[in-house]
Formats: C-alpha cells, structure tokens, sequence
C-alpha cells in the first residue's frame, strides 16, 4: 500500500495555488485534493456549501470502487469518474498512486472544460508529491504533544 | 494510512469494523452516532450506503472528533464494510488507507463458522493489499451477549484470540449500546500507541 508523502506547508501552498489555478480557468466551485483512502488532504473554493469531509470519503469509494468495474471488464487504464448533475457535477480524477483531485463545478458548466484543465492541475499536483516524496523518503511524525494520558477515554458516552 | 498534518496539528484516521454478517457493525456506528458527546459541529453525518432492506451495500461512514487529546485535533473516520460474502470486492476497497481494525464478532453459537471465515477473510484481504494483521493495531468485540444462545466467552477467546500476540477483546451488546465505546476507545488508544511508537523509531 502505497503512503502519502510527509506534506510541509509549502507544499500544500503549491498545491492550493494550483487548484486556485484550476478554479480560475475552468469556473469550477470547489477543488479538493484527497487522498485514495479517503481523507481531505486539501480544499479550496466553496468550501462551505458541502460536506467535504464526507464527500472526500465517498468520491475515493466511487473512485475505487468504479476503477474495479472498469478492470472487470477488461479496462487496463482508468483515470475519472463523472457525475452529471442538474444543479452541481462532479469530476474525480487521478492525481497519482496516493492521491485523488476532485471537483464540484455548476452543471451548466461542460465537463469537457473542466476536464481539459484538471488534467493540467493533476499533473502539476503530481509533481509536487513526487519532490515531497523525494525531499524526504523517511521522514517521521512528530507527535510529542499528544497526550496519550488523556487518550484513555478519547470518545465519552453522553450521558442523558 | 493516517495523514497527520503538522502545518494545522491535525491527525485523521481511519479505522474499519468488519465481521461476518448481521453481526452488528452498522449497530456499532449507529450507537456511536447517537450517544457520543462532542462539542457541536464535531459530529458528521452517519453515511450509509444500504440496501432497502438496510443490509449494508458498499459501506457505513462516520466522521468524528475526539474530544480528548491536547494538541493535536483529532479526527477519526469509522466505516463499516458488507458483511455478506459476496461483497468481498467491496470489503477489501473499503479497507484501502486502514489504520486499525474492530473485528466485531456475533456471539450466537451458530456465528461461530462464519466468525472464523470472517476473520480468514479479513487476513486475506489484508494480504492483497500486501498488509499484515500483525502490523496493525486491532480488537476483537463480542457483540450480542445478551441473546440467550451466546457461547461462553472463553470459546470466542479460544476460536479468534488464539494467536501468539493476544489483543483486547470485549463483550458488548450493540444494541443496547454496552461494549461500543470500551471497543472504540481501545482501539484508538492502541492507534496513536503505535503513532507515537513509529514517529520515536523514526526519530531515533
């Protein structure tokens, strides 16, 4: 299973500018970059009108779950997944082997559009994984100031 | 896999209930959705992807917010995958990025065949993803003590926890919301266990 490379904040500065980019040119909404198990590693846009949280699980389950349809069938490249709305679609494309762009764009905007620039996007968003990925293949987690005293009971049980 | 990102102290993980069928892991989610107390707003929207029977179809999602650990915001994201045998595609895509595990386990006598293919399954499907259930964090719950035909808890022990590294496993009645959170809880706690152990190895 491949992992996600240790992001610093400039990395995630590029990859925000990029999908500012890619918002700017193909009047897309919202962007997110996520990664295949379904985590938000970024937004950008509207980030307020859905919930990207759940959103970001569902397009990586749409996204993998579409990919094994499609090697069902004898398909050997996959690379998006497109949903037509009425009022918003939504565009899922791969980035890499950890990572995912997806887009929320007005469905009177043509998806052909906003394919033609995510491409684009995805392959910028590409690089600067792999040089993050290159910049330090081992580096590890700091994760001193978690309390694990207070981790015993992390979720509470309301009580009536 | 965990992201944790340090620009905004945040830590998101994704653990996965699995298990044979009807054994309670949407049960699970649903009591944790419904009795865990959080500040408001950290609670998201239990997502099920059900049939109309409510036989769970692709998965269950629930994101949530720890309430507990200083310094970093921590936000879990529990699934739940399908537990009848021919959604095993969707079981192992559903297992993608998994950090930890709660097998839950049904405690009726008859279970105990599907128990143990369940948890064979879960071994097998760890491997094609080229995982190891030894190398990630999990827990066993025996869920539905309180149906009368329940086998004796030291036979689940025997038939699940039976291995040379025994992990926490607990009684729970689901349903009733006994187990659910003592099970969450572990689990949690053996994940940023290991978190703090890899990032200290590493630093080492």
């Amino acid at each position: 299973m491949p992992t996600l490379p240790q992001l610093i904040e400039d990395d995630i500065r590029e990859i925000n500018n990029a999908l500012y980019g890619l918002l700017l040119k193909s009047e897309a909404g919202t962007g997110l970059v996520i990664d295949k198990g379904g985590f938000v590693i970024t937004r950008v846009g509207d980030v307020d009108s859905f919930d990207l949280t759940t959103l970001a699980a569902l397009c990586a389950a749409s996204y993998a779950a579409t990919e094994s349809l499609a090697s069902l069938v004898g398909e050997t490249t996959f690379s998006s997944v497109y949903q037509q709305g009425d009022r918003h679609s939504l565009l899922v494309l791969n980035v890499d082997r950890f990572c995912l762009l997806a887009l929320v764009f007005k469905a009177s905007i043509s998806v052909g559009a906003v394919k033609y620039f995510a491409v684009d996007a995805a392959r910028q968003i590409a690089r600067h994984m792999e040089a993050a990925q290159q910049r330090s293949p081992d580096q590890g987690f700091d994760l001193s100031e978690l309390n694990l005293a207070d981790a015993s009971e992390v979720f509470r049980k309301r009580t009536a | 896999m965990a992201i944790i990102n340090q620009a905004s102290k945040e830590l998101q993980v994704k653990i996965v209930y699995y298990g044979p069928a009807m054994g309670g892991k949407t049960t699970n989610l649903v009591k944790v959705h419904d009795h865990v107390q959080t500040a408001q707003g950290n609670k998201g929207k239990l997502v099920s992807l059900a049939t109309s029977s409510d036989r769970t179809l692709f998965f269950d999602f629930l994101p949530i917010e720890a309430v507990a650990i200083k310094g970093f915001k921590t936000k879990f994201q529990l699934y739940t995958v399908p537990g009848q045998v021919i959604y095993n595609t969707t079981r192992q895509l559903v297992l993608r990025g998994v950090d930890g595990i709660v097998f839950v386990a049904d405690s009726q006598y008859e279970k105990m065949e599907e128990n143990v293919k369940s948890f064979q399954n879960l071994e097998e499907n760890l491997r094609a993803l080229n995982l190891n259930l030894a190398d990630i964090p999990y827990v066993l719950q025996y869920n539905k003590r309180d149906l009368p035909n329940a086998a004796p808890m030291e036979y689940l022990e025997f038939l699940l926890n039976n291995r040379d590294v025994q992990v926490p496993s607990f009684s729970a009645s689901a349903s009733r919301c006994e187990g659910v959170f003592e099970t969450l809880n572990m689990i949690t706690r053996l994940l940023l266990h290991k978190f703090i152990n890899e990032s200290q190895r590493k630093v080492a």
